[in-house]
């Protein structure tokens, strides 16, 4: 390991009480690929926000090829040359590609403007006019874009945050290929961010690894270094718990049935033709890339989107027409997957949220029982091991896992026949998932009959009984996942149906 | 380069907004003063004067809690709009139909029985200012028209009818040439408790609770809550999120149209321009400046009145009235950047 | 030959439309950098009484001006001080930043009321003939053309340079503005302070010209218009100068109903430029799917470490 490009000692950042970055140091190594592991909440992004300038940290310091700089903001993040790629993209949407890769302080193609976008597009495969507005961009195509901005600022750092993340595994091999272009013909430095050891493995070449605020190792050469060692890394000591699915199976509890949708604002068909059923105390798995019709079909399920052709039927009622409160009523639960903004109402307390699946249970007329309300939220806090010192205080102090928890609390502790859980763990710790998996796994184990709609295959592999996946609003195959492998079901995903 | 860096607090101190107030309005009364020894005036004699003149005797406290019931009633209607995270710019004009609406009853009904009369005038009041809203309520809900310029400019509307309606129709002879209504009949009056406070106080205390009952205690408020947090957790709870928008603008805009019908009935006794003095517009400030809490409203909307009292009397010494207004305005301004450090804080940047 | 009263109507609206526009295109500005600001009234009301004391006792006109323009926007700081660098609500901040102006100006120039002005705020020619419309159209107060200026020059510069496209940006998505380098907070304070100086230019042409004379309460709710038109305009400054003429036109058309022998109720004429702003926000927000035209980002506070 040869040219050390930028060096950090000791940062340290907190938010509030919690430390988000303790004492880490970091190592990048000009025109490698270098892969940032760790769980969600392990302080990757934190480190990388501190790196671009977004963050400023209590402590530390960082070198640039050996001098010393303070990273005041992310105007001076890439005059040093070092760009980040957000997970949310910093791309303004009503303004055209060229405004956007041109309007940085830091551009430097100005003047060579249509031969560096030639160049560039066809190392990302990206087929558009430079006048095309950003907003009729594909989610795709606007990581292609934004990664592009940060090349124009003339960064030779490149800090990607979860990249892989809204793409098919087909984009992903595009974006691996385009990554080591820039690599080996620009020199670039890059940094990729991933909680996925498939990617480490696939596309990186020195690994550090995360764990709760702290760098637990440092500048592993991934060639030399075992997946089980990332792990224990990763993780610390897990217990790999293999889910028994000999559980009783019995009657159907959901059945859904030639359901098809349009969206109402633009007319795109969404969801066509899709049937299924649930059984009592089986989980039965929807994989897919996010944006194929999972949310839709959620909300169709739970009664909150109300126009579409088909039937929906819970414990033999036909409730196609039926709102939420009815669907309620025969105990169905839904646990969405937006979970500050639908599950949780952003700026309400914490009590207020507890009581949002049962509310009209605790009125007296028009009167909502304080206390009444109290108690249930303390049953859930206790019920639920759920961390929540201030009832009064607004939701969002919750740490994500246990605001899950409080959601899920909410709504299972009434044992519901029929649960719909999308996205559960997404952005949770290990500790966090492992709960939340448990919790589904004891309402299958009473009789539950579950949807679980997921992106994460692991996981959809270790609770569910069968898989469903779902490409552009078609159900196009179906699994069982003890006779069926990965891979497979990750083509599926992609839209190839061998 | 920046040795301090800016960090959101997680927790806000609960009593937060009540501290701010209290700094607020310490600077304000710093910022009065130093206005009035610009102009030669002792700040101490002159607050204590202003002090003695509004709530120093019955009769002065009395017009002070007499000028604070507009205040107050159409503060709580802009927190009960709030609930739902809707601003209501249009408090001012929903006075002026709330007083418009007892004048149209007036004239059309005559009953024998007065207080059933006030009752009802005061019903009408109530429904002038819905009525006010419901435009601007409507768009919201329907095409999610932005209500602070809707609202905001149904004032200057509703303004122009009143010029138009005092000029015009209803348009009294024997006000020679100042435009304004008939006086309405010493029989529709608000009494007065004893001296000079009058039962329009008593309503404003009536709907203190009420407004108090609706936004902390009561599904309604609850689910105004819920709506107001996040639609979409609103549609997913099975409430209607526009409905409860509406009808929090509905009821907002009643109690501002109330706050116009109690000042007709109990001190101006007709229509004209003089309805309000901005009251709409300084009952937002009461309204924010306490984090948007009804009983928070009573309070501060009680000072307001008596500032507003002391403001007006102390003219004889040739102080400007304008400046009560100078004190209401830079309260909230300080308030407001004292909330700031409760927000945030400081932290400083090592360098090493 | 045109019919001179139909040219002194003409005359009429261009004064009161650049009244309004003036502005107008100070509230754009500020808006486009993503902050509200309802404090256009009080605003206009400082640097109107600012100018007008100042040419009272200094009879320089051109150093009134200077003044009036330069409290307005140390006025509008204040707003800026409190949503931009505090992050407060701007909503509140802009209407106390009225209440607060009013009152102010009336504070001050509590014995300007009723004085006299010896010269005032001139335009560059004077009409010899008024039923010829190039005359009309020449002798315009140079706050006119001044106006005309500006509007070429701000939708010019917005929607062909660097510099408006940053600054547009900034309005759009600041944390995307951010991540380009450009300072988000230097911008929008900027911005909402040169708001406060084209409001203080709209305050003197009302003290030093329109009027001219001092009392309290003069802007009358122009400010409140200047808010609308922006809207009107769908924040692009040609339709907010069209929206202004408009506005300009109905508030001259009313003291002459009655000459042209109309049966129209004035009161309802005065009152029309509020109901159609409000149908037209409407319609535009209906038919345009939203799309009004507004930045993205008006009335959220930058934070840059904002999770």
């Amino acid at each position: 390991m040869n040219n050390k490009i930028l060096e950090t000692k000791n940062i340290t950042k907190s938010f509030g009480t919690l430390k988000a970055l303790d004492n880490v140091s970091f190592n990048l190594f000009e025109g490698k690929i270098h892969g940032l592991l760790g769980e969600n909440g392990a302080g990757k992004s934190s480190l990388m926000n501190v790196l671009s300038g977004l963050y400023q940290p209590e402590k530390g310091s960082i070198y640039i090829k050996k001098q010393k700089y303070k990273i005041s903001n992310p105007d001076h993040a890439s005059r040093l040359g070092i760009g980040m790629v957000h997970q949310e993209f910093r791309l303004i949407e009503s303004f055209s590609i060229k405004d956007n890769l041109t309007l940085s302080r830091s551009n430097i193609h100005k003047d060579d403007f249509m031969t560096a976008f030639k160049k560039y597009s066809e190392i990302f495969a990206l087929n558009l006019s430079e006048n095309e507005t950003v907003s009729n961009l594909s989610v795709g195509e606007k990581q292609k874009v934004e990664i592009m901005k940060i090349i124009f600022n003339n960064s030779n750092i490149m800090l990607l945050d979860e990249p892989t993340a809204v793409l098919t595994p087909q984009e992903t091999i595009q974006l691996k290929n385009s990554l080591e272009t820039l690599a080996t013909e620009d020199t670039k430095t890059i940094v990729l961010i991933t909680h996925k050891l498939k990617e480490i493995r696939e596309f990186t070449e020195i690994v550090s690894v995360m764990k709760n605020g702290k760098m637990v190792s440092q500048d592993l050469l991934t060639q030399k270094v075992s997946d089980n060692e990332l792990i224990n890394l990763m993780m610390g000591n897990v217990k790999k718990s293999q889910i028994n699915k000999d559980n009783t199976i019995g009657d159907v509890k959901l059945d859904v049935i030639n359901v098809s949708f349009k969206d109402p604002v633009n007319n795109i068909k969404k969801l066509s033709n899709v049937d299924l059923q649930i059984k009592s105390g089986e989980i039965l798995g929807l994989a897919g890339v996010s944006g194929n019709g999972q949310v839709e079909l959620a909300n169709i399920i739970s009664g909150i989107e109300r126009t579409f052709e088909g039937k929906i039927i819970i414990n033999d009622n036909d409730i196609s027409n039926k709102g939420v409160k009815s669907r309620k009523k025969l105990n169905l639960s839904y646990i969405p997957e937006n979970r500050l903004g639908v599950g949780l109402a952003p700026g309400v307390s914490v009590i207020d949220n507890s009581i949002v699946r049962d509310y009209f249970q605790t009125k007296l007329g028009p009167h909502l029982s304080k206390n009444r309300s109290a108690k249930y939220l303390e049953n859930l806090i206790n019920q639920f091991s759920i961390k929540a010192p201030n009832p009064k205080a607004e939701i969002s102090t919750l740490s994500g896992g246990n605001m899950q928890k409080l959601l899920m609390g909410r709504e299972l502790v009434g044992n519901p026949d029929v649960i719909i859980a999308a996205q559960p763990t997404r952005g949770l710790d290990v500790n966090a998932v492992e709960g939340i998996h448990n919790l589904l796994i004891d309402q299958r184990n009473r009789g539950s009959a579950i949807f679980l709609i997921s992106e994460d295959l692991d996981e959809l592999f270790k609770l569910c009984h069968r898989l469903l996946v779902i490409y552009e609003g078609k159900v196009i195959k179906s699994f069982t996942t003890t006779d069926s492998n990965i891979s497979s079901v990750g083509l599926a995903m992609a839209g190839i149906n061998e | 380069m920046n040795k301090y860096t800016l960090s959101k607090r997680q927790a806000v101190n609960e009593l937060s907004t009540f501290y701010s107030f209290i700094a607020g309005f310490l600077i304000a009364l710093i910022i009065g003063s130093i206005i009035l020894l610009a102009q030669d005036k002792n700040p101490i004699d002159t607050f204590s004067l202003m002090f003695r003149l509004s709530i120093g005797s019955v009769n002065s406290l009395s017009s002070s809690l007499n000028k604070a019931t507009p205040l107050i009633l159409a503060g709580l209607g802009i927190a009960i709009i709030n609930t739902v995270k809707l601003w209501n710019i249009g408090a001012e004009g929903q006075i002026f139909m709330g007083a418009i609406g007892v004048n149209f009853l007036y004239i059309n009904l005559s009953l024998s029985n007065s207080t059933i009369f006030i009752i009802l005038l005061l019903l009408s009041a109530f429904l002038g200012g819905a009525f006010c809203i419901l435009i601007p309520a409507l768009v919201k809900v329907l095409f999610g028209v932005n209500e602070i310029i809707t609202t905001l400019l149904t004032n200057y509307i509703v303004i122009g009818l009143t010029i138009y309606l005092v000029n015009g129709p209803w348009k009294d002879p024997d006000s020679l040439n100042f435009p304004a209504a008939a006086y309405v009949g010493k029989e529709v009056y608000l009494p007065n408790i004893f001296g000079k406070l009058s039962y329009g106080f008593l309503i404003c205390i009536l709907f203190t609770a009420l407004a108090h009952y609706l936004k902390n205690k009561s599904v309604f408020g609850y689910e105004m809550r819920i709506a107001g947090g996040s639609e979409m957790t609103a549609v997913y709870a099975g409430i209607n999120a526009k409905q409860k928008a509406f009808l929090a603008m509905l009821i907002g805009g009643g109690f501002a149209g109330l706050a116009g019908g109690v000042e007709l009935l109990s001190q101006t006794h007709r229509v004209s321009t003089g309805i309000s003095q901005g009251f709409g517009y300084t009952a937002i400030i009461i309204a924010a400046i306490t984090g948007m809490r009804p009983i928070g409203i009573f309070l501060v909307g009680t000072l307001f009145g008596a500032l507003s009292i002391g403001g007006s009397v102390i003219q004889t010494i040739g102080v400007s009235t304008y400046i009560a207004d100078i004190i209401q305005a830079s309260t909230l301004f300080g308030a407001l950047i004292i909330q700031f450090f409760f927000n945030y804080k400081l932290l400083k940047v090592d360098d090493d | 030959m045109i019919d001179i009263q139909l040219l002194g109507l003409l005359n009429a609206t261009l004064q009161a439309a650049t009244l309004l526009f003036i502005a107008a295109l100070g509230e754009l500005i500020t808006e486009k950098s993503g902050i509200l600001n309802l404090g256009v009234e009080g605003m206009i009301s400082i640097g109107a009484v600012a100018g007008f004391i100042t040419a009272v006792n200094t009879n320089n006109i051109f150093f009134a001006v200077i003044v009036g323009v330069l409290s307005s926007a140390i006025f509008a700081s204040i707003h800026a001080i409190v949503t931009v660098v505090l992050k407060q609500d701007q909503t509140v901040s802009g209407l106390i930043l009225t209440i607060l102006g009013l009152a102010l100006s009336s504070l001050i120039g509590k014995n300007y009321v009723g004085k006299k002005l010896d010269t005032k705020l001139e335009s560059l020619f004077s009409i010899n003939d008024p039923s010829n419309i190039f005359e009309v159209l020449l002798s315009q107060n140079i706050i006119f053309y001044i106006s005309i200026l500006f509007m070429i020059l701000i939708s010019y510069t917005l929607k062909n340079t660097m510099f408006g496209r940053r600054f547009e940006a900034v309005g759009e998505d600041s944390k995307a503005a951010d991540s380009m380098g450009l300072n988000v907070i230097k911008t929008q304070f900027i911005a909402t302070c040169l708001g406060g100086a084209f409001a203080g230019l709209s305050g003197v042409y009302l003290t030093l010209s329109y009027v001219p004379y001092w009392t309290d309460n003069m802007t009358a709710g122009r400010g409140w218009i200047a808010l609308a038109l922006v809207i009107f305009g769908g924040w692009k400054p040609y339709r907010t100068a069209l929206g202004a003429l408009l506005f300009g036109f109905l508030e001259a058309l009313v003291p002459r109903l009655q000459t042209y022998g109309f049966e129209l109720n004035p009161y309802i004429v005065k009152i029309s430029p509020y109901i159609i702003t409000i149908l037209i926000l409407v319609l535009l927000t209906i038919y345009k799917d939203g799309k009004t035209g507004a930045p993205k980002n008006i009335g959220i506070p930058f934070f840059r470490e904002n999770r």
